[in-house]
């Protein structure tokens, strides 16, 4: 028996030593010292064993604020995305913190950056914060990843052509993409990434899909959590976008932000069990608390280093000056299906201004809307739609929408004429969407589609959201105004470079003078992080 | 067992709890009035089957009872929440499958006719390969003598199976075939009807049927032989 038992153990043993690490993950940007308002480049290797699609990189500063963030979506475990650094940032040490939310207490990669302001110099700084005692994530530099091509020296402006030379037994190990990078280098300011992990809290969900936005609904008399409310989020389009959810005892809800690039306006909604209910939203924050932050130690700060950093600074604000932009961005994915409004195909579409003008709503259903009743009696305006099947009018209130935002309180359109309509959506029909139920369905589109007419209040947030971010890459210098010299500290930047057994580099230097570094970096299926890198000199 | 008891463990860790509320895709529809009551069924099916749908961004549904029209060429599921029949609308899902009552597992997929009657249609897939045999399970109305219905009313018409067969090519398209040997073999050429027709002699299949035709089709498909369009 013992021998089957050690047998088994054995077995198991061997299995789990053969099986890649599927932990490992790596974090890199595109240089280690920017100025404030710069854009920065950031490629994560994500553990292979996480399942989320989302990772998430933002800065902190030394004393544990967070200043800014961004979602990245994570395709083949990689991730590929960019930060805009603040124009207001003050001069100083910061920290990128790269997580996925539902491994976020267990583990964060940080990595310092040194941000300068703009206008303001280093003249009386002498000392820097550097992280002590953590224990860095180790890149292995291996002879196998050559680079060629690459001379001591190059003039401002010149064209390179490298070649990365991949040894035939490195490629087969190599797990994914690399990440080619030429920037300039700081000899005196070198950063790494580090494994963090002591922060308190608990991991969020998994975001298999996408970003999940969520919160809690309290009763506003009593705080407590409410159990049974409808909470609606809408995001106005051309076809706008709804969930819905159904808060329990915790008063949780949450939605999923599956389909969402770039900056997206969202509004959220809540609708207690009696309208007497007086509710009040909670949003959580999209990014992870700051938490603790590592320790750090101050060290003597050089004269190179501060006068590194004066060339950084004037070659940022002349780009600024010259709006060179950094990046160019991709078109995010279209839907290939025919879409329709949740709500339903239209029955009928009405465009109010092919008709004679009308001052008011009612004026516009009776004369315009067919199967829509609305009545004004006594100031409490009441609205019926026609269920077509049934040959009836609904006894309930339709779904009313305005510019796609679901409204309850009828007096926010009664006042609108045809001058504010661009057109009115009609379904006589009794719709379902999941467990919701519309008898009818009147959307109003306005002129002006700036959600004005929506009442604030507690039950009722408008968001801006930043979704998944935009796909971008490294815009190409512009060779169109000869007499405005060219910039820039990034010469290349590519963080999807499929391995082969030779791979061309080629780039530009600029009018930049100093040392910069080309480097391959790469993951393996045994975990390892593998970089090969060579420095030269623009004189 | 300390092996199997760590697998176990490993698939423990892996999942997370499901949460009907997270579902984002929603299933669009409005509410099924009944249809009128006349001899013969609507419905393919005379119960409601548990059943998956698959939506246009390839997420499945499948926690649904499901029963397809074949008079209105819908598919119909029963929202328990709202206690209500309802008519998913055709453009928000690719294709659905149920579980029949003998146990038969029953696909459709949403497909564009382009012949008469143009326009999205569920199509069931009898047998799928480079040429797919598809049914249109199409029931209509038809005038019948004077009866009275179980209620006394008294009525003249009656629903009709009317089933279309197809064959099917995404590059050629659509060609009707009926369910009989001669409709089959006319779908090949001159030369090969013959040793097609020696075939389902030696392999002993008679075309008496849907089932019948189904063998017959994938038996000279297996033999390398081409449906003319």
């Amino acid at each position: 028996m013992i021998k089957k038992i050690i047998l088994i153990l054995l077995v198991v043993t061997t299995i789990s030593g053969n099986a890649q690490d599927k932990t490992s993950l790596g974090f890199f940007t595109d240089r280690d010292v920017y100025v404030s308002g710069e854009t920065l480049l950031a490629k994560i290797y994500s553990p292979t064993d996480n399942a989320s699609r989302i990772v998430y990189i933002d800065l902190v500063n030394s004393s544990g604020t967070r200043i800014s963030g961004s979602s990245i979506e994570i395709k083949n475990n990689e991730a590929n995305g960019f930060l805009q650094l603040p124009d207001s940032l003050s001069t100083g040490i910061y920290l990128l913190r790269a997580y996925s939310k539902n491994t976020v207490a267990k583990l964060k990669i940080i990595r310092e950056i040194w941000i300068s302001n703009r206008f303001n110099g280093l003249e009386n700084t002498k000392q820097l914060k550097r992280i002590s005692e953590l224990q860095a994530i180790q890149e292995e530099s291996t002879p196998k990843l050559n680079l060629e091509g690459i001379e001591s020296s190059y003039s401002i402006n010149s064209n390179v052509t490298a070649n990365i030379k991949i040894d035939e037994s490195l490629l087969k190990k190599i797990d994914g993409n690399l990440l080619v990078s030429v920037a300039q280098t700081n000899p005196s300011f070198g950063s790494v990434s580090y494994k963090w992990s002591s922060d308190q809290g608990k991991d969020g969900l998994t975001e298999k899909k996408g970003i999940i936005l969520s919160g809690t609904i309290t009763d506003k008399k009593t705080s407590a959590p409410a159990s049974g409310a409808t909470v609606y989020l809408t995001i106005p389009d051309s076809l706008p976008g709804f969930q819905h959810y159904q808060t329990q005892s915790d008063g949780r809800f949450y939605f999923q932000l599956e389909k969402y690039y770039g900056s997206v306006q969202a509004f959220i909604q809540c609708f207690g069990n009696t309208p007497a209910q007086r509710l009040k939203i909670n949003m959580d924050e999209l990014f992870a608390e700051p938490g603790n932050l590592p320790d750090f130690s101050q060290q003597p700060i050089s004269e190179e280093f501060k006068n590194n950093i004066t060339t950084y600074i004037d070659a940022v604000t002349f780009q600024k000056v010259f709006s060179q932009e950094k990046l160019k961005f991709q078109a995010p994915p279209k839907e290939k299906s025919k879409s329709y409004p949740y709500y339903g195909k239209p029955s009928n579409v009405v465009d109010p201004q092919l008709f004679i003008d009308l001052p008011n709503f009612t004026e516009i259903s009776r004369e315009l809307l067919p199967g829509v009743k609305y009545r004004n009696f006594n100031n409490e305006p009441t609205m019926q739609v026609m269920n077509a099947a049934a040959r009836d009018y609904f006894n309930e209130m339709p779904l009313i929408l305005i510019d796609g935002i679901p409204i309850r309180n009828l007096n926010v359109i009664k006042d609108m004429g045809t001058q504010d309509i661009k057109r009115i959506e009609i379904c006589q029909s009794e719709r379902y969407y999941g467990d919701l139920r519309f008898p009818g369905v009147v959307a109003i589109y306005t002129m002006k589609s700036d959600y004005s007419r929506i009442p604030d209040s507690d039950q009722f947030i408008r968001l801006k959201l930043d979704a998944i971010q935009l796909q971008a890459k490294l815009a190409e210098p512009e060779h169109s105004e000869p007499d405005i010299p060219d910039l820039r500290q990034t010469f290349y930047w590519n963080p999807s470079v499929e391995p082969h057994e030779t791979l061309p580099v080629k780039f530009s230097t600029s009018s930049i003078l100093g040392k910069f570094k080309i480097i391959v970096r790469g993951r393996l299926k045994n975990g390892t992080m593998v970089l090969a890198e060579k420095q030269f000199e623009v004189k | 067992m300390l092996f199997l008891a760590w697998s176990f463990t490993q698939i423990a860790c892996g999942q997370e709890p499901s949460n009907p509320n997270l579902d984002a895709q929603k299933i669009k529809g409005v509410r099924q009035l009944p249809y009128p009551s006349y001899t013969g069924t609507p419905f393919l099916t005379s119960e409601w089957c548990p059943g998956k749908v698959e939506f246009p961004n390839g997420e499945i549904s499948d926690t649904l009872f499901v029963r397809y029209s074949s008079f209105k060429d819908e598919l119909v599921y029963y929202n328990k929440v709202a206690g209500a029949q309802i008519n998913i609308d055709k453009a928000s899902i690719n294709g659905f499958e149920f579980i029949d009552a003998d146990g038969r597992t029953r696909s459709f997929r949403k497909q564009y006719f382009d012949d008469y009657m143009k326009g999205d249609r569920f199509f069931e897939i009898l047998s799928s390969g480079e040429t797919t045999l598809l049914a249109f399970r199409k029931v209509g109305l038809i005038t019948t003598p004077a009866y009275h219905d179980i209620s006394g009313v008294l009525k003249n018409m009656a629903y009709d199976l009317n089933y279309q067969f197809y064959f099917y090519s995404p590059e050629k398209g659509y060609t009707l075939v009926r369910i009989n040997q001669n409709s089959l073999l006319a779908k090949f050429e001159k030369a090969s009807q013959r040793p097609i027709k020696k075939l389902l002699r030696k392999s002993r299949i008679k075309i008496n049927g849907e089932s019948g035709f189904i063998q017959a089709w994938k038996t000279i498909e297996k033999e390398g032989y081409k449906v003319i369009f």
